[in-house]
């Protein structure tokens, strides 16, 4: 019992941040509907940048989380301007954008292996990981109950920005129809800026937490294509959709990695992405789009 | 010409065939994929097994390997390329890593991550040439086809071509199903050139250069594949002492290709005759509207 209850805790916790990523992905594909395959690269930015601040400039946790987040938010919005904005203004092909962002993917990947080196690095012992007792029931580390928290606040956060704020408001107008929002007067270049930031932000804080619990490598951003799995589950654009998809793929994960054998941890999450696919196509929350002609 | 310069020729003949797979899928019928590793992993330790265990003749080997492969491809595009959007892309890439999972893991059958030795080293220059020729005419008659014209419909305007009358979905899943074939029978040419073969060989990295030769020859074009592989495989070679770099180039010739450039080098047109012809035409007007202007 003990042990169903710790693997439980661990999955959600593996799940939140994978919802962080999906999170960030699903947003921008809801905008331009393209799969920005160069969202793991920020999330290695996020985890470089936190490491770096940490050793060689001696910040704090907070200081150096907070370069993270800012660094990774504008590594995006920076991809965003070179690689993507030159395509989407010249042709409505979204391939063109897709096969851009998996270049990007690679040239921010092996940047990290020409210069700082493939090694893994740990991050210094900043985020506590001893054992927590949850009332008699289960014992579990302190770090999966902090990713898990951390990664709620954030998500309340978003939702907060995309329902309170005016610019959450555009976005959500920009994600039925982004020509219709230009039209009506949104700045559309700054509206996918924001966008890509906030997605790059996000994808920040997942990979702190997840340098935390795999360590640190330049390879580290091929964990996004879980967070990519997850999306497609839930139902690809659906935000809330991306977020219990990365809960049932913790879970899952998880639940295997105990009770199985953690060697079937990836193909027990491609056999839920067919078996979606086949029982309902659109994922749990996707909207089966009509196209208009 | 020595032996190294042959395994070259060698080498570029079987990434042809690959390339050409990919070229139909990406470049014909508009579906970007990151796994088609998978499916000459597949073709690969078919002829491998076949060939080492059971005494079968390489050349049926080859094909039962491109068939499971396609067989497996086929499977696959059913379920995701029903839908409309980027389903089969992350499937895709989900499938390479599965079923590099799956090999690594079957220990009595592929003998897992170390690798498969001992194999034949059937692939000799007239067999991967040989097959090269076959399946390229192959694909130029089926490129011509009222299926290639199918294939082209569902890549520029799905829409249409479903109002038309095409089963879009149909087409796109047999689209995959003939790409899977051609990385199969390629994967199966190269274990034989290799003699061994290994999970590794079949990882991300070998599915992005697959994609990026296609895209850097042009997207829609069998030439411009054809032309793209050859000079990525000499730049590979040239740029052997710095091998670290070679993913670095790979990324960032996708995206300036795309930015700048993004029908490749050849467009959707095919190096023909014409084509050459046109060129020149061109280049001859555009110097008289010059002369003109003077």
């Amino acid at each position: 019992m003990d042990t169903i209850i710790q693997q439980i805790i661990n999955g959600l916790s593996l799940g939140s941040v994978y919802a962080l990523i999906a999170v960030g992905y699903s947003l921008v594909y809801s905008i331009l509907l393209f799969s920005n395959f160069a969202h793991g690269g920020f999330l290695v930015i996020g985890g470089y940048i936190c490491y770096f601040a940490l050793r060689s400039a001696g910040m704090n946790i907070w200081l150096a989380s907070l370069a993270a987040l800012v660094g990774a938010g504008f590594s995006a919005v920076i991809v965003e301007r070179l690689a993507y904005k030159p395509i989407r203004e010249r042709t409505p092909i979204t391939l063109y954008m897709l096969i851009a962002s998996m270049g990007m993917s690679i040239v921010i990947e092996n940047i990290f292996v020409v210069t700082v080196g493939g090694r893994f690095r740990a991050l210094p012992p900043v985020i506590p990981m001893q054992p927590v007792n949850l009332f008699g029931l289960a014992t579990t580390s302190a770090f999966d109950i902090l990713s898990l928290v951390t990664a709620m606040v954030f998500l309340v956060g978003l939702q907060l920005f995309l329902v309170k704020t005016k610019w959450g408001l555009a976005i959500r107008a920009a994600s039925y129809n982004l020509r219709t929002a230009g039209l009506m007067g949104v700045n559309v270049n700054r509206l996918i800026g924001i966008v890509f930031f906030v997605a790059g932000l996000l994808a920040g804080v997942g990979g702190i937490f997840l340098s935390v619990r795999y360590t640190l490598y330049p390879q580290l951003g091929m964990i996004t294509t879980k967070a990519f799995v997850a999306a497609v589950i839930g139902g690809l654009g659906s935000l809330p959709g991306a977020v219990v998809g990365s809960l049932i793929l913790g879970l899952s994960e998880m639940l295997t990695a105990g009770f199985i054998s953690s060697q079937f941890r990836d193909l027990v999450v491609f056999m839920l992405l067919i078996i979606t696919l086949i029982v309902r196509p659109t994922g749990l929350f996707g909207k089966s789009v009509g196209e208009k002609v | 010409m020595d032996g190294y310069v042959l395994g070259i020729i060698n080498l570029l003949a079987i990434n042809c065939i690959a390339a050409l797979g990919v070229s139909l899928f990406t470049g014909f019928t508009g579906v970007f994929t990151l796994g088609h590793a998978g499916y000459m992993a597949i073709g690969a330790y078919t002829a491998a097994i076949l060939t080492v265990e059971h005494g079968v003749h390489f050349i049926p080997a080859i094909i039962a390997g491109g068939l499971l492969a396609m067989i497996l491809a086929y499977l696959i595009g059913l379920p995701t390329l029903k839908l409309v959007g980027d389903y089969y892309t992350i499937a895709s890439l989900g499938l390479g890593e599965a079923i590099r999972l799956v090999i690594e893991n079957w220990q009595s059958l592929t003998r897992g991550a170390r690798g498969y030795p001992g194999i034949d080293n059937y692939t000799t220059l007239p067999v991967s040439l040989g097959f090269l020729l076959v399946m390229g005419i192959g694909m130029f008659f089926l490129v011509n086809s009222s299926y290639g014209r199918a294939f082209k419909a569902c890549r520029d305007d799905y829409v249409a071509a479903s109002l038309l009358g095409f089963n879009t979905a149909r087409y796109r899943v047999l689209s995959l199903a003939i790409s899977g074939f051609y990385c199969g029978v390629s994967g199966a040419l190269l274990a034989g050139f290799m003699s061994f073969v290994q999970p590794v060989m079949f990882d991300m990295a070998k599915s992005t250069e697959l994609v990026s030769v296609v895209v850097f020859g042009g997207l829609g074009s069998m030439s411009g594949c054809l032309i793209g592989t050859t000079i990525l495989t000499l730049i590979t070679e040239l740029f052997r002492p710095i091998s670290q770099y070679r993913m670095l180039i790979y990324g960032l010739v996708l995206v300036l290709v795309m930015v700048l450039r993004p029908e490749g080098i050849m467009g959707t047109n095919e190096l023909s005759l014409r084509y050459i012809k046109s060129i020149f035409r061109r280049r001859k007007k555009m110097s008289a509207t010059e002369e003109g202007a003077r």
